[in-house]
Parts: structure tokens; C-alpha cells; sequence
């Protein structure tokens, strides 16, 4: 597995980054952690680069490289990655690897299954082309900001999309399913099943029927779902909620569930223009949010 | 749902996401070319008024390269019947164009030679004695340079400087936020006034010498051009720095000079003859701009920089390459080919008469209003569409407001170089930005007082000193 995991500003990004590497960890995945620089005009962009040329050959940290090296100094603190003589930050080479992707290298780095990644120009189309370049399985992105890039991210890039919003390191966290008969639940159940192993976190799987008709037929769907849990040993609980399902989801989740959810199965064209439910959760709702492709 | 058919509708709508403006942009267009022209416009005149409104949107939203938008120009002018094809190629290149070129080229190639660190021990020793002195030396300097050199030229060379002494400083705390904001502003304010002191400070200088030139036969040699901006740079000069020590109270002591003066000491024999002999190359090249500008054009001249440290070996074609920003200098060349087009067609003539008849609606109608909305318009214009590509498109209104006045030609341009407002209004605002350091607002909130400041001078400067001229 291979997870992307987006940072911006240094205090905003501990949670994400924090969370990302937690995951990857449990899937021993190799990770990808990307800085998306301000996109640059292009009638300054040569000069921009010019600049950015010359602080390098002076010793000076480019802009980017700071919040990079921040990151890799939290992931030590965290023992997310050993800390050695040989890996320390203060001796790293950039390689301009393609237009406005950078990579940096470490000295002794090479055993730690991490890149770093820095990027300049507009986030959605620099993470798309990163997700893509990779084939990476899980971005990974604070919740903060803009709330129209969590939905173009979800639209667009060619991966599961995890918004890390309001997540805090101390509080214990259930996973939380929201299913239906579509294929994109099948998707959102195999990723908790394997969430759940890892992480050995209560899974709560629950459905919002459209009617008072489909009552029968959804809790035909949560039992056969809660029996692929336990075939894996995993313990869970199912509900039936009524009302509206965004709202009733987005308020039973609270702000101690990670909730994962399938993608929509919409016409990409009317979700881009009106939305989609898991959209709709992904930004009402006030904890971490997984959709999954 | 049929999956290829989920991936190409994702496909468009990801082109459409990122590209919206030029949708936008094309539809408008195609909107005004169905309206009826307008009385008292020819139709070439209007095609090409639609063309310049085409060219704001998509310079200012970016929603395709630079290039494209310079061949869209001109494929639309012949397309639309503006112009004929040789028309519009013979109007294509011209000592403005080359100008942009051989400054960029130029640029590169002294960047290249790292006089950053000759630049800073002559700083030190000239300024040296105390931090804030030292800081009024940076912008100081920055504003010389940048009048001769250009603005893209400076800030290469003296970020690095103003990099290096605030690089420790701790910016949690506000004193030290301070220290690196008056800094950074010090070098960045310098770069952006001196670059409206000389016509080689920017592109909009040259390219509105060659407007009133071909325009109004109107001659500005380089001392010309010099005696009436570098009064007005060096009154602003001193505005900004009470600006910004007012804006950012700093005790400034956590700037480490010492640290600096240790690193600008590393050179050897090697690089002093490369810098000796890159500082005779700049010094001959501007002379030459002061004597030879006007048989040979400024542009040649520039040309002829970039070309000796080539000979010399002093940098590579490789380098120059790599550097030169092409898309622009080609954009130059096609805003300015359609800056002759408004003209020729009559279009700015009757853009002047409507501007007219609206100010004879107001209730105070005189030249001074119309010489206020002008520069106002210029500035702003510029800090949202940058300033030569202002100039190039509005530059031909600016003198048909007044052919035989060229304050108000003057005016115009110097007034495009107040980059104060937006980060993508010059390169040094951009290069400022990109650092991380300053933030757009930060940036917004010191330039409005520092362009209202600036547009006053102008007008006073204009009153009272270019009439005795």
C-alpha cells in the first residue's frame, strides 16, 4: 500500500501527519509526505526559480524545505522514524526530479520507506499529479482550509481520500460505517475490515433506509456485512438510524468516530455540480473522514 | 455506470475545473462579437477592443500558458480582421521586445556570477555602522540598482543578502516577526522604487518610450526619463523606509550581522576577476544606455550584456535557456503588437472620447481629474495584471489622452511601477511571496498606504516640478 500524505503550515499539519503516519504504520505502507508550495505566476516563475536557485547554492533553506524538515523532525519525535547520526535533516539534496516536483534526499535515509516531497503550483492538480505518478492508494489531508478542495480532491485525484479534521491524539476513536447496497459500501467495508485489524478499533456499522419499505432489506445488508467482521474477528455493532441520511450520519458520528465511507456512484457531472452524500458528510462532519475508491 | 465513461466525463470535468476562465473568457467574447458595434467604432477597432478585454482575463486567471495566450492574440487579430498578417507580424518585434528579451538575458547572466557576496561586504562597510543603517543601505542600494538593472535583476541578488542575516531569528515572537518583515520590505519597497528611475528599470518604461515615439513623435532620451523620475524614487524612498519602520517596530536585535560578515568573506582570485570583469561589462552597458539609446535603442544594448558574458564564457546558452522566461517576452510581444493595433484602428481614440464624455458628467471636470482617474487606473491595473503588460495595453489610451503632453504618457508608466497591493503585481512581489515569510494580506495592508502615498507624490511632482522641466 502506498499512502500520500499532504502537509501545509507546521502546527496544522501535526494531526494529519500524525494520523497518516499512524496508518501507515499499521499497513507497514511505504509513504509519500508532499509540500505544496503557492503557485507562482508565470510571468514570475523563472525569476521565482532563479531565486530559489541562488538561496540554495547560499545555504539558505528554500521556502518549503523548513516545513519538510519540521515534519521529519515530529516524525522522530514521534519514533515514527529512528532517529540516527546519519539521518538528520541539516545534510539534504534536492533533486529536481520533473516540473514542480522536487524530491529531497537524506543522508542514511534509505531504510526509512519515506519520501519527501516538495511541489509548487495548484494544490488539487499538483496532488492529482502526485497520486498519479505513484499510484499511491491513500491521500492523506488536514481538514482545515478551503472546504471546495476537499471536495475537487475527492472528485478528481485516483485515490482514497482521508480529510483529517479535528482529529486529537488523546481521544479513542470507534470506526464508523455508514453502508448501503452500492458498490462503492463494498469498497468502504474491505478498508474497514482492514482499519479495524490494525488498529484494533470498535467498528459500529450503520445504515440509513430511504423508507419505512427498505427497512427489511437494509438490515439484511448490516447482518451479511456484520458477519464479514466476524469472519475476520472483528467485533461490531449495527443500527438502523432514520431521517435525512446525511444530517443523521454527520450527527451520530460526533467528533469521536473515524468515519469511512464508499464513494458515490453519481454521474461525475452532477456530483460535480451538485454534490453527493459522501461529499456532503466529508465536509459536515467534525472528525476524520475516509472516502475510499 | 459504464466505467470509460465515468473517466472521460471525470476527464473534461477536471479540464473544466482548471480551465474555467478560459471557458469563460472565449464565451464572453463570442457574446460581445454578436452585439451590434458599437456607433462611432469601426469594426476592426472593436475586434481588437475585444481582444484586449480577452487578453486581461486570461493574463489575470491563468487558465492556460502564457504562449498560448500570446499566439491566441495574434491568430485573433487576423482571424477577427483587425489586421492583416504582415501587418501584425512587421508589428511583432520592436526595440521594446527586444528590450524584455535581452534585460531577462542580461539579468541571468550577472545572477549567475554571485555578486551577491561582493554586493554585501559593500553594504557592510558602507552601512554597516548600525542595523538600521544597515537595513536603510539595503533598500538603499536595491533602489539604485534596480533603476539601472531592473527589478528581477536585484532581487536575486539581494534576497540571498537579506536571507542571510534573519535566518535565526525566531518569528513566534513579535519583535523578531518584525525584524524579518522590515527586512524583507526594506529589499523589496528599494527594488520596486528604484525600478521606476531609468527606462531600463522596466519593460513599461521602454515599451511607453517607443509608444510615444511612434505615436506622438515624441522623443524621451535616457536623461530625460531620469530627470523626472528620479526625484519623485528618492522622495518615495524615503516615505518607505518611515513607512515601514512605523508599520514594523522592531529593536532589531536578534539580526545577526556578524554571522554574515563571516560568509561574505569566502572568495577567491577566480571569482574577483569574474566580478571585476562582470562589473565593468554592467557599468558599459548602462553608459552605452545613456549615451548610444538612441541610435542604437535600448533593447540592442541589452542584447549586447547578455551576449559579452557569453563570448567570455562568463555563462552558457545552456544557462540563458534554461532561465529565460520565453512565454513572457513572447506575451510581450503580442500585447504590444496589439497595443499598435488600438491605436492604428482608432479604438484608443474612441475609448479617450467616451472617457471624456463621462467626466463631463461629473461635477468637477478638469485636467487634473482626468490626469487622477488615469494614474489611479494605471496603478491598479498594473498591481492586478502586472505593470508592462498594463502599459503595453493601456498605454496607447494613457497618450491619446494628451498627445503632446507626456506627463500624462509619464505618468502612466511610473504609475504602473507602484507593485505595492498584490504579490502578482512584479516580480519582486511574487519572489517576496514565494519565500513563504509574507503573506498576501501582509502584503496588501503596507502597499495601500505606500501606493496612496506614492499616487499624492506623483500628482505633486507632476504640479510642480515636470513643468519647470
Amino acid at each position: 500500500m502506498k499512502i500520500l500524505i499532504a502537509i501545509g503550515g507546521k502546527e496544522f499539519s501535526k494531526p494529519t501527519l500524525d494520523l497518516g503516519m499512524k496508518i501507515a504504520n499499521s499497513f507497514k505502507s511505504s509513504t509519500t509526505i508532499a509540500y505544496v508550495g503557492k503557485k507562482i505566476s508565470q510571468f514570475s516563475e523563472k525569476d521565482v526559480s532563479v531565486v530559489h536557485q541562488n538561496l540554495d547554492d547560499r545555504e539558505l533553506y528554500r521556502p518549503g524545505i523548513r516545513t519538510l524538515e519540521w515534519a521529519y523532525d515530529f516524525l522522530i519525535s514521534k519514533k515514527y522514524i529512528e532517529e540516527k547520526e546519519l539521518n538528520k535533516f541539516n545534510d539534504y539534496l534536492l533533486v529536481d526530479e520533473e516540473n514542480s516536483r522536487m524530491k529531497v534526499l537524506l543522508k542514511g535515509q534509505q531504510s526509512d520507506n519515506i519520501d519527501l516531497i516538495m511541489r509548487t503550483g495548484e494544490i488539487i492538480e499538483q496532488l492529482k499529479n502526485e497520486v498519479e505518478k505513484n499510484n499511491h492508494d491513500i491521500t492523506i489531508i488536514g481538514g482545515g482550509g478551503n472546504k471546495g478542495i476537499h471536495q475537487k480532491l475527492i472528485q478528481f485525484i485516483d485515490s482514497s481520500v482521508f480529510v483529517v479534521k479535528n482529529y486529537s491524539v488523546n481521544k479513542t476513536y470507534k470506526i464508523l460505517l455508514p453502508i448501503n447496497e452500492s458498490k462503492g459500501s463494498d469498497m468502504a467495508i474491505e478498508t474497514a475490515i482492514n482499519f479495524a485489524k490494525s488498529y484494533k478499533l470498535d467498528v459500529e456499522i450503520i445504515s440509513v433506509p430511504e423508507d419505512r419499505k427498505s427497512i427489511d432489506e437494509v438490515e439484511k445488508i448490516l447482518t451479511k456485512t456484520k458477519e464479514k467482521f466476524s469472519k475476520n474477528k472483528i467485533k461490531s455493532k449495527t443500527k438502523i438510524i432514520e431521517g435525512g441520511a446525511v444530517n443523521s450520519i454527520v450527527n451520530y458520528a460526533n467528533d469521536d468516530s473515524i468515519v469511512i465511507l464508499g464513494v458515490s456512484p453519481k454521474n461525475p457531472i452532477m456530483k460535480y455540480f451538485f454534490g453527493s452524500k459522501p461529499l456532503s458528510i466529508a465536509q459536515k462532519c467534525n472528525c476524520p473522514v475516509l472516502i475510499t475508491k | 455506470m459504464n466505467e470509460s465513461y465515468k473517466i472521460i466525463s471525470s476527464s473534461i470535468l477536471f479540464w473544466f475545473s482548471q480551465k474555467k476562465w478560459f471557458v469563460y473568457s472565449i464565451l464572453i467574447s463570442i457574446f460581445l462579437l454578436n452585439l451590434a458595434t458599437p456607433v462611432g467604432l469601426s469594426i476592426p477597432a472593436y475586434h481588437s477592443l475585444i481582444i484586449l478585454l480577452l487578453v486581461f482575463m486570461l493574463v489575470t486567471f491563468e487558465p492556460i500558458p502564457f504562449p498560448a495566450i500570446a499566439l491566441l492574440t495574434l491568430v485573433l487579430q487576423v482571424v477577427l480582421g483587425v489586421a492583416p498578417p504582415n501587418v501584425i507580424a512587421s508589428s511583432l518585434m520592436n526595440d521594446a521586445v527586444l528590450f524584455v528579451m535581452g534585460s531577462l538575458m542580461f539579468a541571468i547572466a550577472i545572477v549567475h556570477q554571485g555578486l551577491d557576496i561582493r554586493l554585501a561586504k559593500f553594504i557592510i562597510k558602507i552601512f554597516g555602522k548600525s542595523k538600521r543603517m544597515f537595513l536603510a543601505g539595503l533598500m538603499a542600494i536595491s533602489a539604485i540598482l534596480s533603476s539601472f538593472l531592473g527589478e528581477h535583476t536585484v532581487i536575486a541578488i539581494m534576497l540571498p543578502i537579506g536571507l542571510s542575516v534573519i535566518k535565526n531569528i525566531d518569528t513566534q515572537k513579535l519583535d523578531g516577526k518584525n525584524a524579518v518583515l522590515l527586512t524583507l520590505f526594506s529589499i523589496a519597497y528599494g527594488t520596486i522604487i528604484g525600478s521606476i528611475g531609468t527606462p531600463s528599470g522596466g519593460a513599461r518604461n521602454v515599451i511607453m518610450i517607443n509608444y510615444l515615439q511612434e505615436f506622438s513623435n515624441v522623443n524621451i532620451d535616457y536623461w530625460k526619463w531620469m530627470k523626472h523620475a528620479y526625484p519623485i524614487l528618492i522622495i518615495q524612498l524615503v516615505v518607505a523606509y518611515f513607512v515601514l519602520q512605523f508599520t514594523f517596530p522592531s529593536s532589531l536585535k536578534n539580526i545577526k550581522m556578524r554571522g554574515f560578515k563571516k560568509n561574505v568573506g569566502k572568495t577567491n582570485i577566480k571569482k574577483d576577476i569574474n566580478h571585476l570583469f562582470s562589473f565593468f561589462i554592467i557599468i558599459g552597458i548602462v553608459c552605452s544606455w545613456f549615451a548610444f539609446n538612441e541610435t542604437y535603442g535600448l533593447g540592442i544594448i541589452a542584447l549586447t550584456g547578455a551576449l559579452i558574458f557569453m563570448i567570455f564564457g562568463m555563462i552558457s546558452w545552456e544557462e540563458i535557456n534554461k532561465n529565460t522566461n520565453w512565454g513572457v517576452i513572447l506575451l510581450f510581444a503580442a500585447t504590444i503588437s496589439l497595443g499598435f493595433q488600438i491605436n492604428e484602428t482608432g479604438a484608443s481614440s474612441w475609448l479617450v472620447v467616451k472617457f471624456n464624455e463621462l467626466l463631463s458628467t461629473l461635477p468637477s471636470n478638469s485636467m487634473d481629474l482626468s490626469w487622477s482617474i488615469m494614474a489611479v487606473l494605471s496603478g491598479l491595473t498594473a498591481n492586478f495584471f502586472t505593470s508592462s503588460a498594463t502599459v503595453s495595453l493601456i498605454g496607447p489610451m494613457a497618450i491619446e489622452l494628451h498627445p503632446t503632453d507626456i506627463s500624462f504618457a509619464l505618468s502612466s508608466a511610473i504609475a504602473s511601477g507602484f507593485s505595492f497591493l498584490t504579490v502578482i503585481s512584479s516580480p519582486t512581489a511574487m519572489i517576496l511571496y514565494s519565500t513563504g515569510l509574507v503573506s498576501t494580506k501582509m502584503f496588501f495592508r503596507v502597499g495601500i498606504l505606500m501606493f496612496s502615498i506614492s499616487i499624492i507624490i506623483l500628482y505633486l511632482m507632476s504640479q510642480f516640478y515636470w513643468v519647470n522641466l
